[in-house]
């Protein structure tokens, strides 16, 4: 039995899109359209093991919602093979979805004429469940998800949160393996937020489920997520234990808190030393210094700024190894600010 | 065992909202009443403008037939709607997602609902009709059997039908504009068939033997309206009428294209990734 719960293995899908056009700018025609092709996917491998939340991390159409879309059956990938549970979702999708629950869109995945409960015995037997189990899986869920009190109001008249803790509910009502969410805190408010992503933990850890999440929020796959693969225009270009993607690049930034802000140039030449900046915060000047990971080098460029420093007659007040985020992280990875490419992705690349 | 479990559901879900919005159940109903009311009366008082051709409308037979047409062509236009806007809408609110996220298939989804669906509009179409007919003096001969089985034939003539189109607007979301022209003129064709329109050439009598709904409407107004009694006054059963064997063959036909189309363009859907989404 392989570790992995779910695997994909060399994933390309590429989508055609038309963009309506009056002139093309290569050809200098008029034209009706053009179509663009978009790769939703390149070469992507990863594997979700059981009992580990995975966490897809990218700007909006960077391929998030594609990569769900496949594990489920709803996008069928150009080349590679998806695997839950060891099964092939092309050859057995019916089989997979017995053991996959989706919340896509969560908030309105629910029949809204309905109730919670009366949409949780819906949702049931469409995934084969019934009679007794169902009964006890839906009072149980909405009990857990935090829900029974709202359990006989109509949806419609639900907060946004309570909607998408539904969906989450509706998701889990097979009792599924594997559990995929598509940005499953967009839009919440902090305390709706704060408590799916604790019953998000608490049934993975409960339960062994395997869970993929996709978010462009850096903050929910930090606080969520066992592992992280960072998804950029198709391209998974990192995949690692969360710590792990942090640590990678903690030790490379260091902040020196000064007096007085010297001149970033006067850095540049100092072995070991990769980029320097200023800052000015709120406790006074900052300069910001990007160093190599090894850790030879890297003391030695440390000692090298302080000494700069000092020639330059600037008084240090603290040195500080800057704790990362995953926005820096994206940033260094991918070579460009997550807003940023999520304003290009706005623009004319739209994967998912 | 599936179909039948996602029937129930499907089943409890519409008793649910219907019993939830009864008043919108309700006004739907009398407003279908008034509608068609309003309609023969002014297909009636309209006689002097267009002259001796509408005399016919005067005599209660004729009204019932228009009434039957009108609720068979209803039937139609709800039933191929269910794969069209329904679809379209189902799509648009994210639940389409997790229909096909169901490991039953959408095919048995979609069959289960318009099958519902279509039995809440038989019944609810069962008393109007008679209202209608009841208030214009006309009557309805009933036949249980060939009823039954005419309205089994022409639901799945006309969910085959749906299939094959609904197929269309998973992949191409805007043929659902188009289909509502369709549905339209399927409408008009189940109000207006007769068996007269189908003495015509046979240029302009295959295409419409063709069409799912024509010989599903001839069948009924036959057993319904005429009691099964033919042109020369005999009692001739509506499974010896020659539109009966056109209905089976289209039943066959319709299904097969339909279901055939759906699961292909299913499929196309998933590579293109529109399946589930508008």
């Amino acid at each position: 039995m392989s570790e992995y719960m779910v695997e994909m293995e060399h994933i390309d899908k590429v989508f055609k899109t038309r963009h309506v056009l009056q002139l093309d700018e290569e050809t200098r025609r008029r034209r009706w359209y053009k179509v663009n092709k978009v790769h939703a996917a390149a070469d992507i491998c990863f594997g979700i093991r059981r009992g580990e939340i995975f966490g897809l991390l990218g700007p909006n159409g960077a391929g998030k919602t594609t990569a769900v879309k496949m594990v489920s059956g709803l996008v069928r990938p150009d080349k590679g093979r998806v695997m839950v549970d060891g099964l092939d979702v092309e050859k057995k999708r019916r089989q997979i979805l017995e053991k996959v629950g989706v919340v896509l869109e969560g908030t309105r995945t629910s029949m809204w004429p309905l109730t919670p409960y009366e949409n949780l015995m819906y949702y049931g037997n469409l995934k084969n469940v019934r009679g007794g189990v169902l009964k006890g899986r839906a009072h149980d869920l909405l009990d857990f998800i935090g829900l029974k009190e709202k359990k006989n109001t109509e949806v419609r008249k639900l907060s946004r949160g309570q909607k998408q803790k539904l969906a989450i509910c509706i998701a889990l009502i097979a009792d599924p393996n594997v559990l995929l969410l598509d940005e499953p805190t967009t839009g919440l408010d902090v305390q709706s937020s704060r408590a799916i992503k604790d019953r998000i933990i608490e049934m993975t850890r409960q339960h062994g489920r395997s869970v993929l999440v996709t978010t462009h929020d850096m903050h929910v796959a930090q606080e969520l997520c066992d592992r992280i693969g960072i998804i950029n225009k198709g391209v998974l270009v990192a995949c690692k234990p969360t710590s792990e993607l942090l640590d990678l690049f903690s030790d490379q930034v260091f902040s020196f808190k000064v007096n007085t802000l010297p001149d970033s140039a006067a850095f540049g030449d100092l072995p070991g030393v990769l980029g320097v900046t200023t800052e000015q915060s709120a406790d006074g000047p900052v300069l910001m210094v990007k160093v190599v990971s090894e850790e030879a080098l890297r003391s030695e460029a440390i000692y090298g700024v302080t000494e700069r420093l000092r020639g330059l007659g600037c008084r240090m007040v603290s040195i500080n190894q800057r704790q990362q985020n995953l926005e820096s992280v994206f940033l260094q990875i991918t070579g460009e600010p997550l807003q940023d490419a999520e304003e290009k992705d706005d623009s004319g690349t739209d994967a998912a | 065992m599936g179909f039948f479990l996602v029937m129930k559901a499907e089943l409890v879900r519409t008793w649910i909202v219907m019993r939830r919005y009864w008043f919108r159940t309700i006004t739907g109903m009398i407003m279908g009443y008034g509608m068609l009311m309003v309609m023969i009366a002014g297909f009636i008082y309209s006689r002097p403008m267009v002259g001796s051709a509408m005399s016919k409308i005067e005599d209660p037979m004729a009204a019932t037939n228009f009434v039957l047409g009108f609720i068979i062509g209803m039937f139609a236009f709800g039933v191929v709607g269910m794969f069209t806007q329904g679809l379209q809408g189902m799509a648009t609110t994210g639940v389409l997602e997790q229909l096909c996220m169901s490991p039953h298939g959408l095919i048995t989804n979609f069959m289960a609902q318009t099958l519902v669906a279509s039995v809440t509009s038989i019944l609810s179409s069962s008393v109007m009709v008679f209202m209608v007919t009841f208030t214009v003096g006309g009557s309805l001969h009933w036949d249980t059997l060939a009823v039954v089985v005419l309205l089994t034939l022409t639901f799945f003539n006309l969910i085959g039908f749906g299939f094959m189109v609904g197929g269309l607007v998973l992949v191409f979301k805007q043929v659902g504009q188009v289909a509502f022209i369709i549905r339209m003129a399927l409408f008009g064709l189940a109000v207006f068939a007769r068996e007269e329109v189908m003495r015509q050439a046979w240029f302009i009598t295959i295409p419409l033997h063709l069409l799912p709904v024509t010989d599903a409407a001839i069948c009924l107004k036959y057993v319904l309206i005429k009691g099964q009694v033919d042109a020369a006054g005999e009692h001739l059963s509506v499974f010896q009428h020659p539109s009966f064997y056109w209905l089976v063959a289209n039943c066959f036909i319709w299904t097969s294209i339909g279901l055939v189309v759906f699961r292909f363009m299913e499929d196309y859907s998933r590579s293109k990734g529109t399946l589930g989404t508008y």
